[in-house]
């Protein structure tokens, strides 16, 4: 009798269809119509804060009497440094885009290797009392401390300041990645623990069916976090470092006196720090599951 | 002895005030095949001694004894439908109760598909294999969690509240179907639920357990249902022994029937 139910339900579902079938074509464009209006609108009021950022950067930089240069000098030299990204005239002279490629190579050892620490630690202080017990007062320690201050540290342990500055990031990635997993891993509802429970699920079928799935959009929030302090934190490092990378850039073009570079320089670390929120965002979305 | 005995189980919990004993004094035998009903007022502590079947709580007195062998925890023996039907929302139907079946049989590969699409096809959702829970209605989703139940083959279906998100329509189809897999699987499951329904638990059981109010309920009475099965639901609703057993029930579970009772003066 209740296959009967189900044909009926199915074939009322096919004649409500047919009905929106009919409207179809006008609705959709509508809706086209009307999301268009949305990124139009968004894209407009971005430009506006751009324009008033702009407006705001030349009145400074007429104030200072060029000192600070304007948007119109500094554009012509991003121009200059986006032409010719990649040369490279020995140690102290390159390419903009071989620094950043440095930078972002070293950003991502670091935050790789403390993902790789910090996703499995995390996970065993959401999940054990005592790991929690164990990890948590570390944690809560070196957590407030400037990651720049492990610099020497890094340059006692490695004898080399590139790992050096692997080794800050390293340290920086840890902390919102621990903190965000392990709360994810913490707040496994009652009901999925149970479902696990009653069917005898082993620790390795927990793990990949039920604490990595939910976890996963908290992680990854962790991640994000984490990738974006390393941005931050590589730009001071390589500053420290010197030799390599977008923050060596930053100092050298300073030293050279040439502000110009200077803030395309932190145009463009704006910009990457953006795509790399963006990806994470991207992934996020992916991995999280509608409840 | 009997398949399934419950012995002096003592249940209780600590809270910061102390210890709270939820349940005392439960004894209850109960044989291959039949289907029991706990009723009682939320709180009086049905979950409690659900749990202690299953293995999901461990009692802090007496013991639940399956076969003639203490429960110590959850076991494949016992297939459990919760409150809330607890589907994993990052898997599909099908994933749902594979992952089940997967983790207690051990059968191959093959027929652990062969089960998982048999009792797809048992609960009609066949069709709804490949969506996730959250596309499901509450009918469907209970259907997939009794599914899951089913798949692994238990002795024992333990189940809380089955159909308390339901609606009516909805829920008397489920009763049947749940009579119909019981028949299926020819009446040697042993199923024991909770219902605040007098008639649901009238038209499946053979016995109905009656709790007191907590703290440290206990059993008030026990409820023989003699009606001859199959049952047929306008028909059952009838018989001068549904009658008599739903006034007994109601009784026993409410003290007031009219606005009279409650002390207001009812003016024609
Ligand atoms: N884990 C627990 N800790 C403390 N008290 C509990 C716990 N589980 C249940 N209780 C208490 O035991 C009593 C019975 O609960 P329960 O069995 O869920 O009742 P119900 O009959 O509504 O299913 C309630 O008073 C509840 O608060
Ligand atoms: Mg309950």
């Amino acid at each position: 009798m209740s296959t009967d139910t189900l044909e009926k339900e199915s074939k009322t579902k096919e004649a409500v269809k047919e009905v929106v079938n009919n409207s179809e074509s006008s609705g959709k464009t509508k809706i086209f119509l009307s999301k268009l209006l949305a990124v139009g609108k968004s894209i407009l009021f971005a430009c506006i804060g751009l324009l008033l950022f702009g407006g705001f950067w030349s009145f400074m930089s007429s104030y200072t009497e060029n000192q600070l240069p304007g948007p119109e000098a500094t554009l012509t030299v991003l121009g200059e440094m986006l032409a010719d990204p990649f040369y490279d005239y020995g140690p102290n002279d390159k390419g903009i885009g071989l620094q950043l490629f440095s930078s972002i190579t070293t950003v991502l050892s670091g935050f790789l290797l403390g993902s790789l620490i910090a996703i499995p630690v995390g996970i065993l202080m959401g999940a054990s009392k005592i790991g929690k017990q164990i990890f948590y007062p570390i944690i809560q320690l070196l957590k407030p401390v400037s990651p720049l201050a492990w610099f020497p540290i890094g340059l006692v342990v490695f004898e080399d300041t590139g790992m050096a500055t692997i080794f800050i990031v390293f340290i920086t990635s840890l902390w919102s990645t621990l903190i965000n997993t392990a709360f994810g891993v913490s707040s496994i509802p009652q009901d999925h623990k149970n479902v696990a429970k009653a069917f005898g699920f082993s620790t390795w079928r927990y793990l990949r069916k039920i604490l990595i799935p939910y976890s996963l959009p908290h992680i990854i929030t962790g991640l994000r976090l984490s990738i974006g302090v390393a941005w931050l934190v590589i730009v001071a490092g390589e500053m420290l470092s010197g030799g390599a990378g977008i923050g060596f850039f930053v100092w050298d073009s300073w030293n050279a006196l040439s502000l110009e570079k200077v803030i395309s320089a932190i145009i463009i670390i704006g910009i990457v720090g953006l795509l790399f929120d963006k990806l994470f965002t991207l992934i996020e979305n992916k991995v999280s599951y509608k409840a | 002895m009997s398949y399934l005995e419950i012995k002096n189980l003592e249940i209780s919990f600590p809270t910061p005030k102390g210890k709270y004993t939820a349940v005392r004094d439960i004894n209850l035998s109960i044989e291959k095949g039949e289907i029991i009903s706990i009723i009682g007022h939320s709180g009086c502590g049905k979950s409690t001694i659900m749990n202690a079947i299953s293995g999901m709580t461990i009692p802090t007195g007496g013991s639940v004894e399956l076969m003639g062998k203490t429960i110590k925890g959850p076991g494949p023996d016992r297939g459990v439908v919760f409150q809330n039907y607890s589907l994993l929302p990052w898997m599909t139907v099908y994933q749902n109760i594979y992952q089940a079946v997967d983790a207690v049989m051990k059968v191959s590969k093959k027929e652990k598909n062969e089960i998982v699409l048999s009792n797809l096809e048992m609960v009609n959702l066949m069709q709804h294999k490949d969506k996730l829970p959250g596309q499901l209605s509450g009918g469907m989703k209970q259907r997939v969690a009794i599914a899951r139940a089913f798949a692994i083959n238990p002795g024992v279906l333990l189940l809380d509240e089955p159909f308390g998100a339901l609606d009516a329509l909805t829920k008397g189809t489920m009763q049947l179907e749940l009579l119909k897999m019981w028949n299926l699987s020819g009446r040697d499951k042993t199923i024991i639920m909770i219902t605040h329904d007098i008639e649901e638990a009238i038209f499946l059981s053979d016995r109905i357990i009656v709790m007191n109010d907590g703290p440290a309920s206990t059993i008030r009475e026990i409820e023989h249902v003699h009606l001859e099965r199959p049952r047929n639901k306008i028909e059952f609703v009838k018989t001068e022994e549904y009658i008599t057993l739903r006034d007994r029930l109601l009784h026993l579970l409410t003290d007031k029937f009219s606005v009279e009772d409650m002390g207001i003066v009812y003016k024609k």
